[in-house]
């Protein structure tokens, strides 16, 4: 191989690695959540067919509310405005959340985790959606990760943003048609270890979906 | 309970499995009767939509009895005889609100990886994967069907389990093909792929008014069958070149509405096929477009080309250029069961439709491999196995 091939060869391949690089760079700054002092901060919204008032009345109707936190979460009214959210996540090795949350008004609720692995705190508020397609419920959620810890709750499901996106699923379908649809434990021909391998599929194209 | 189960690529076996619960208030346990093969399957069986798990049980398209409702089911009693639609729908949003069921919010309990495939998640689909959902499927004794008010329907009296059980899918997917087409009167309409659904389409667009249908395939037997059972003309692509034979069948003007109900691993002869058959082998491109792309090609100016057959990714050559400059409409989908079995069960009972000639098959659950194998292969004249628990 003659001088001038090594430099065109070496020249060729820095000018792929650096194009590589630039588009994962690129690629993985699109997909960073935005930094406020320190905080993630994501937006995340669901649509529900729902006018607005029957979507304030699933959250102001505690029966229907409790039935849907069964083994999930228990909510404890403190006062007219403040209820305290206790959360389990069986799938953490019963990791508990302790959560406040405000109602600032008629579709304005605040959240605050006061004990929990990941420091958060978040506002959902509802609007109405375009030709009486229901209601948009939007929420915004601030949490702090450092960005290995952030890595790893992406690969572990366990990152804040992935939960919220699956509460609003849950959210709708809870509204929609009154129950959230699983099939975890549906017949099949799988060994138990096959099973326990499949949900584990499961679960990944579970977590963070949308409707 | 027995049930067919997927094992990997290209295998099939019959095993016991526990058997299904009610697990919500709308659910229902149905006790199948007949459950028919579809050439749906054939894609996930192939491993060509790789979402699938050893242990999945497959069959989407069937009828039986109920032996079981949730607190919550309203239209339904033990005993009563159902055909069941293979989207699984809820009933409560605003796809299902506005009877586009196939596109259903809330029956895909994992979303994720049509997601990333396709921007959005579609319905769950009974039997069809973990891409659909991951529910069990009707090659078994037994299935829970959720939202069962929404998604089951009762069978009118006199209809054989063998007719009525094609009003699952392959009816209401032929049914939504022509209906795809807006026919008014008098259209010349082709169709591609000459199996059930493709003569359920024929059936249908006839129905719907068009005055010729012309249905394209290689297979001699399907073709007469077709001929004979629906009274199409018949164009066989292994002898014949489409595009010249369907301009002389129209006086050069091309059909007003073309059909594809083949799918991703569609047929052809000549180069271009080869071509296809080697890229997607290297798993460059996902789905065989071939009978797509001669739609495309043959459809009048103005024309509409429906699509029913199963794609489920990327394909090559695709002819953008004829479908824009010929200002064609192109429709396609998943069928929105729910919307069309009610209408078709009517039509069945009135006997404007009888599909129970593609059952050419019936066979015990335990003969579901050979069942699969009969169909994929088309050997012994087969339109449709159907199987019986």
């Amino acid at each position: 191989m003659t001088n001038g091939t090594r430099w065109a060869l070496l020249g060729v391949t820095a000018a792929t690695a650096v194009g590589v690089g630039r588009t994962v760079a690129r690629r993985r700054h699109r997909h960073q959540p935005e930094r406020q002092n320190g905080w993630y901060v994501v937006r995340r919204g669901v649509t529900v067919d729902r006018p607005r008032d029957a979507v304030i009345g699933f959250w102001t109707d505690r029966e229907r509310l409790d039935q849907a936190l069964v083994g999930w979460a228990v909510l404890e009214q403190l006062d007219d405005q403040r209820w305290r959210c206790v959360a389990r996540d069986p799938s953490d090795g019963g990791t508990e959340w302790r959560a406040e949350i405000t109602v600032d008004g008629p579709g304005t609720l605040r959240w605050r985790v006061e004990d929990g692995p990941v420091p958060q705190e978040g506002r959902v508020e509802l609007a109405d959606a375009p030709q009486g397609r229901g209601t948009e419920i939007r929420a915004e959620l601030r949490y702090r990760s450092g960005p290995l810890r952030r890595a790893f709750g992406l690969v572990t499901s366990h990152e804040p943003d992935l939960a919220l996106r699956d509460t609003l699923r849950r959210v709708k379908a809870l509204i929609e048609c009154g129950q959230v649809i699983d099939t975890r434990r549906d017949p099949s021909g799988r060994s138990p270890a096959q099973e326990k391998a499949t949900d584990k599929v499961r679960e990944k194209l579970m977590t963070g979906g949308r409707a | 309970m027995r049930a067919l189960c997927w094992e990997g690529v290209g295998k099939l076996a019959v095993r016991d499995v526990p058997e299904p619960q009610v697990r919500a208030d709308g659910d229902i346990i149905v006790r199948v009767r007949a459950s028919s093969v579809c050439g749906s399957d054939l894609h996930l069986i192939n491993g060509y939509l790789p979402a699938m798990r050893e242990g999945d049980i497959l069959g989407h398209e069937f009828m039986g009895e109920v032996v079981e409702t949730g607190p919550g089911v309203r239209r339904h009693r033990v005993g009563d005889r159902v055909v069941v639609g293979s989207v699984v729908a809820c009933g409560g949003c605003w796809y299902c609100r506005t009877e586009q069921y196939s596109l259903c919010d809330n029956s895909n309990p994992q979303p994720v990886f049509t997601e990333k495939l396709w921007g959005h998640s579609p319905a769950g689909i009974l039997g069809y994967s973990h891409a659909a959902g991951g529910y069990s499927g009707s090659h078994a004794e037994y299935i829970r069907v959720p939202f069962g008010d929404v998604g089951a329907f009762p069978v009118p009296d006199g209809v054989p389990d063998d007719s009525v059980v094609f009003a699952s899918d392959a009816m209401p997917t032929g049914w939504m093909a022509a209906d795809f087409c807006g026919l008014t009167g008098g259209e010349v309409v082709a169709v591609w792929g000459a199996g059930g659904v493709g003569q359920m389409a024929a059936r249908s667009a006839q129905l719907l008014g068009a005055e010729r249908v012309i249905m394209i395939d290689r297979f001699p037997d399907r073709l007469a069958t077709a001929a004979d059972r629906v009274g199409v003309e018949t164009i066989n692509y292994a002898e014949t070149d489409v595009l010249e034979a369907l301009r002389e069948l129209t006086a050069g003007r091309g059909p007003d509405a073309c059909i594809e109900a083949v799918g991703m691993e569609s047929h052809d002869v000549g180069a271009a096929y080869g071509y296809d058959r080697v890229k997607q082998s290297a798993r460059l491109q996902t789905d065989r477009p071939t009978s797509v792309r001669q739609a495309i090609m043959a459809c009048r100016k103005g024309g509409t080309v429906s699509i029913v057959g199963v794609y489920a990714g990327l394909i090559d050559k695709f002819p953008l250029g004829a479908a824009m400059n010929k200002a064609l409409v192109l429709r396609m989908g998943q069928m929105h069961a729910q919307r069309y079995i009610p209408m078709l069960l009517d039509r069945l009972a009135a006997g404007e439709i009888d599909p129970g000639y593609l059952a050419t098959h019936p066979l015990p659950l335990e003969q579901g491999a050979e069942g699969y194998e009969l169909f994929e292969k088309k050997q012994d004249g087969c339109l449709r196995s159907v199987l019986h628990p």
